[in-house]
């Protein structure tokens, strides 16, 4: 540790506390057998036993994972070509297109969306619009993990791939995939968890009939707050813990692999 | 050698064959189409339907006169701006809108810069691992971090009963926590915190330790060496940080619908009203084109700023 | 690892379809079967009605809720089709009907319809009834906590409890009223004189500032939450629904509280909200909708309801089948006197209801 940092560690880890109490809180709740989220009164599964047999929360599951399969399917493979796209040529207009759903507030994205199709493609909202929709604000978050993943590369060896008398589409399968690949992964499951999660976007584009996990969620916490949220609450921050997880393992492993060529490692 | 090597290859002409730029088309287009439909159109269609009537049950009126006598007027109109312009209160909000977002702001920064500070200082083998720390909270679902305030701030929870019985000791009445101006900013903060540590500390990992020795070997003491050398260095990070912040929080609606009272609108509220309540679709979209100016002009400033600060320090 | 993409191109085209079933499933296709769908209010028909009906029709009955008419327009506005039954109040009625969205009822498979109280047919805004049949009614009115009202001496038969200084400030922090624009506005036109559905702007400007001063006074702005804190004693007046007010009572009842509650109707006038059965056009199977719109008008079935939650009814054959204590009470089952001082909303147009949003803004933020 260098200097002057002995002040810093009381400071920096009032603002872990500040991060992690309250989410600790949700979950020991969850298991508090009381209505009321105020004092502990036992250890109980029961809220997690009433989850399981909501069936309205258990459809709504399976509806945002189906959601976020698709969306970060498309958003995956989009987001890749986009980040490749914008870091190899120099393009004017599609970064824009790009990066600014990332930068803008969402409820921008819901309505126009939602307007969007209303008035021109006449859809009825559903899956498909949510799909759509979550795709659309997922791009931007993969191209800029897959684009900066790029600029950390040393060009050379492209350049010697093409030398060596490959096609640009060998080029990217043989060469710039596997290199990529771990960042591709990583905006995979960026994209995964942001559409399992989001609520703003879906809350616009979604149809009447499916329900949606966050939307649930958020009629529950409106209407009638039981600890039933809390469960749900601990099981999704299990989920996005484990999806962490494979991510870093995943990056870590690229990593220390011989695959990565980084500038840094090259410009000895 | 390496290096020779790299940059004899990057001055190699770089070859325009018709293989690329069938390459270059197929990489692009792709995603282009993708966001020019579902990205760039609905945002013209917002434009277009802020200059629409609204229908007269409902939806839309039509643009074109339908053949038989039309019920209600039918065009483009301006009236929708000129209904924002009208009354002062719009203005209010959204002032209301920029203060709770400065606000939340500023907070972010006070408590986000310790924290990468203590992370850009420590040990390499640590700091991957602190930085997850900082982002997994961020990982778990938005409104599951509101509601946890919900419990924490809520009449029947142990930080209620204890600060209301500090209050009682020195006569003063009981506040409500839970509801209230005071329960939006710290769900605001509590959500955009991460978007604050991370750009800060990006920046200030890459400070070069050596110019704070040469600082203090100057004789320079703790807070000259942190005003003086790592504060505008790190004014980038800052910049980011805080536009990463500011913005969102701008747009917001979920964090005073679920903790704030009922005066704790923001302009977000407004514009859902427009939409899933009054059933006013040009009005929601002229407030959201405000609020896209505003965002725009922010971004502009700070960028303007941005650049002008790292200038003055070159 | 060539396998690899496959997997994932095969598990995202088989979530795409999946995403699309769900979405054809949910839209009522004719792949579905004898299901009627129903968008009905939250917790707006008992569990057995259900079951006896799905039984008396050998179908299914598949339902989707909304707790708010502006959501419920909101919906169908932004596309939702596929229902064949939607129970919407009065001036959502009204406006479904002027933008044609409904389907007009088939008399002839309608006998029972006769089993209606005649007070609540023939509405200004479906005369005939050509497109809806009445479903169950509430009265919006003043909840209170009976033993706290005699202690501080308060009037509880006016809306001046909830509007005046003089009587707020004796409960100041302990009432609420309702979320809603229409409501609140209403029962400050009333309390003036007006009528609910007066949209002279002068009026409504006066109303604001009615509201505006009385706001300091109140807790919160509420359109569930104080059904509970009635209960639990956390409020002494709220401005609410007749049913929710039953359960409030019910609740403080069966939890043994001290107190009791109860509700009555302000003597100035009230909004008399009326649910009606229609159809609508996008429905496919306007038989199993007729079908039970036969079957509520039986007065057993639509006894149910109001045992359950203690709402209206104006089904005149349901009445031996009502428990006499809810029967008898006036503030659910009004009688003539009182039906002539209740209004319906009727629905306002984009011009008022642009107004009515801004006025609502100022209500808030003032």
């Amino acid at each position: 540790m260098s200097r002057g940092t002995q002040w810093l560690w009381p400071a920096a880890a009032l603002v872990y506390a500040f991060l992690y109490i309250p989410l600790a809180i949700v979950v020991i709740y969850s298991f508090n057998d009381s209505r009321l989220n105020a004092e502990w009164a036992g250890f109980t599964l029961s809220w997690y036993k009433a989850l399981f047999n909501n069936t309205e929360m258990l459809t709504a599951a399976r509806n945002s994972l189906v959601i976020a399969l698709s969306a970060s399917f498309s958003a995956t493979v989009l987001g890749t070509m986009a980040g490749l796209a914008i870091h190899r040529y120099k393009l004017k207009v599609l970064p824009v297109l790009v990066f600014t759903p990332v930068a803008m507030p969402e409820i921008l994205l819901g309505v126009s969306l939602l307007l969007f199709f209303l008035q021109v493609l006449n859809l009825t909202l559903g899956m498909i619009s949510i799909i759509i929709a979550h795709t659309t604000f997922c791009i931007g978050f993969v191209a800029i993990i897959v684009r900066a993943r790029l600029q950390g590369m040393d060009e050379s060896i492209f350049e010697a791939a093409r030398d060596l008398g490959a096609s640009p589409w060998q080029t990217f399968r043989l060469v710039t995939l596997p290199l990529i690949m771990p960042a591709v992964v990583a905006g995979a499951l960026m994209s995964f968890t942001l559409s399992i999660d989001d609520f703003v976007i879906t809350f616009f584009t979604k149809g009447v009939g499916e329900p949606i996990l966050p939307i649930q969620i958020y009629t529950m916490i409106k209407v009638a707050v039981t600890p039933e949220v809390n469960a749900i609450s601990t099981l999704l921050m299990l989920l996005t813990l484990i999806m962490i997880i494979i991510a870093a393992k995943i990056e870590a492993r690229a990593a220390a692999g011989t695959g990565a060529v980084s500038r840094n490692e090259a410009g000895q | 050698m390496m290096q020779a090597f790299s940059l004899m290859i990057k001055t190699a002409p770089r070859r325009n064959t018709n293989e690329n730029r069938i390459a270059r088309f197929l990489v692009s287009g792709p995603p282009m189409l993708f966001l020019v439909v579902f990205f760039a159109a609905p945002s013209l269609i917002m434009i277009l339907t802020s200059f629409r009537f609204p229908g007269e049950f409902g939806g839309l009126a039509p643009i074109a006169a339908p053949g038989e006598a039309a019920h209600g007027e039918y065009g483009l109109t301006a009236e929708a701006y000129q209904f924002f312009f009208s009354d002062i209160i719009y203005a209010e909000i959204f002032l209301k809108s920029f203060g709770v977002a400065s606000a939340t702001t500023l907070i972010c920064l006070i408590m986000a810069y310790p924290l990468a500070l203590l992370i850009a200082r420590s040990e390499k083998r640590f700091r991957n691992f602190l930085v997850l720390l900082v982002v997994l909270p961020f990982a778990s679902n938005f409104l599951i971090r509101i509601y946890a305030w919900m419990i924490i701030l809520g009449p029947e929870s142990a930080l209620s009963h204890f600060i209301n019985a500090t209050l009682g000791a020195f006569g003063i009445a009981p506040v409500t926590l839970l509801f209230s101006p005071f329960a939006v900013l710290v769900g605001m903060v509590y959500v955009h915190l991460p978007f604050m540590v991370l750009p800060l500390y990006t920046n200030l990992e890459k400070h070069d330790p050596s110019l704070l020795d040469a600082a203090q070997d100057l004789g320079a003491t703790a807070w000259q060496r942190f005003w003086r050398v790592t504060w505008p260095l790190s004014l980038p990070g800052v910049f980011s940080g805080s536009a990463l912040v500011f913005i969102p929080v701008l747009g917001m609606f979920a964090v005073p619908d679920i903790l704030g009272g009922t005066g704790d609108i923001l302009i977000g509220n407004l514009i859902k009203d427009q939409f899933l309540g009054t059933r006013d679709w040009p009005f929601g979209s002229a407030l959201s084109i405000m609020l896209t100016l505003a965002v725009l002009s922010v971004a502009g400033l700070a960028t303007w700023f941005a650049r002008s600060a790292i200038g003055q320090r070159t | 690892m060539p396998l690899l993409p496959f997997i994932l191109l095969l598990a995202w085209f088989v979530s795409l379809t999946a995403g699309c079933a769900r979405q054809d499933e949910n839209a009522g296709s004719p792949t579905s079967g004898n299901v009627l769908h129903l968008f009905n209010w939250n917790n707006y028909i008992a569990p057995e009605t259900v079951a006896r009906f799905e039984k008396f029709c050998n179908c299914r009955l598949s339902q989707d809720y909304y707790s708010d008419n502006e959501e419920m327009l909101a919906k169908l506005a932004a596309g939702a089709t596929g229902y064949d039954l939607i129970v919407p109040t009065g001036n959502a009625v009204d406006t479904l009907i002027r933008q044609g969205a409904l389907m007009p009822l088939d008399k002839s498979l309608l006998p029972d319809l006769g089993n209606i109280n005649p007070a609540y047919l023939d509405t200004p805004f479906d005369p005939g009834n050509r497109y809806s049949v009445p479903y169950a009614y509430t009265l919006t009115l003043l909840g209170f906590n009976q033993e706290k009202i005699k202690e501080l001496d308060l009037p509880v038969d006016t809306w001046a409890i909830i509007f005046e200084p003089k009587y707020l400030k004796k409960i100041k922090g302990r009432v609420t009223v309702l979320d809603s624009q229409r409501e609140l506005m209403a029962a400050a036109l009333k309390y003036l004189g007006y009528s609910v559905n007066d949209a002279d702007e002068e009026h409504w400007k006066q109303a604001t500032d009615l509201i505006v001063r009385a706001k300091p006074y109140w807790a919160a702005f509420s359109n569930t939450s104080y059904i509970k804190e009635l209960a639990v004693g956390n409020l002494w007046v709220a401005h609410g629904y007749s049913n929710d007010m039953f359960q409030a009572a019910l609740d403080a009842k069966n939890t043994g509280r001290k107190f009791t509650i109860g509700y009555s109707m302000p003597k100035e006038g009230t909004v008399l909200s009326l649910d009606s059965m229609v159809l609508h056009k996008s429905g496919s199977r306007p038989d199993l909708a007729h079908q039970f719109i036969n079957f509520m008008l039986d007065g057993k079935n639509s006894a149910e309801l109001t045992n359950l939650i203690g709402s209206g009814n104006p089904n005149l054959d349901a009445m031996q089948y009502i428990r006499p204590e809810i029967a008898e009470n006036k503030a659910i089952f009004p009688d003539a006197e009182s039906l002539s001082r209740l209004e319906m909303l009727r629905d306002l147009d984009r011009k008022q209801r642009r107004l009515l949003s801004r006025l609502w803004t100022e209500i808030k933020l003032r």
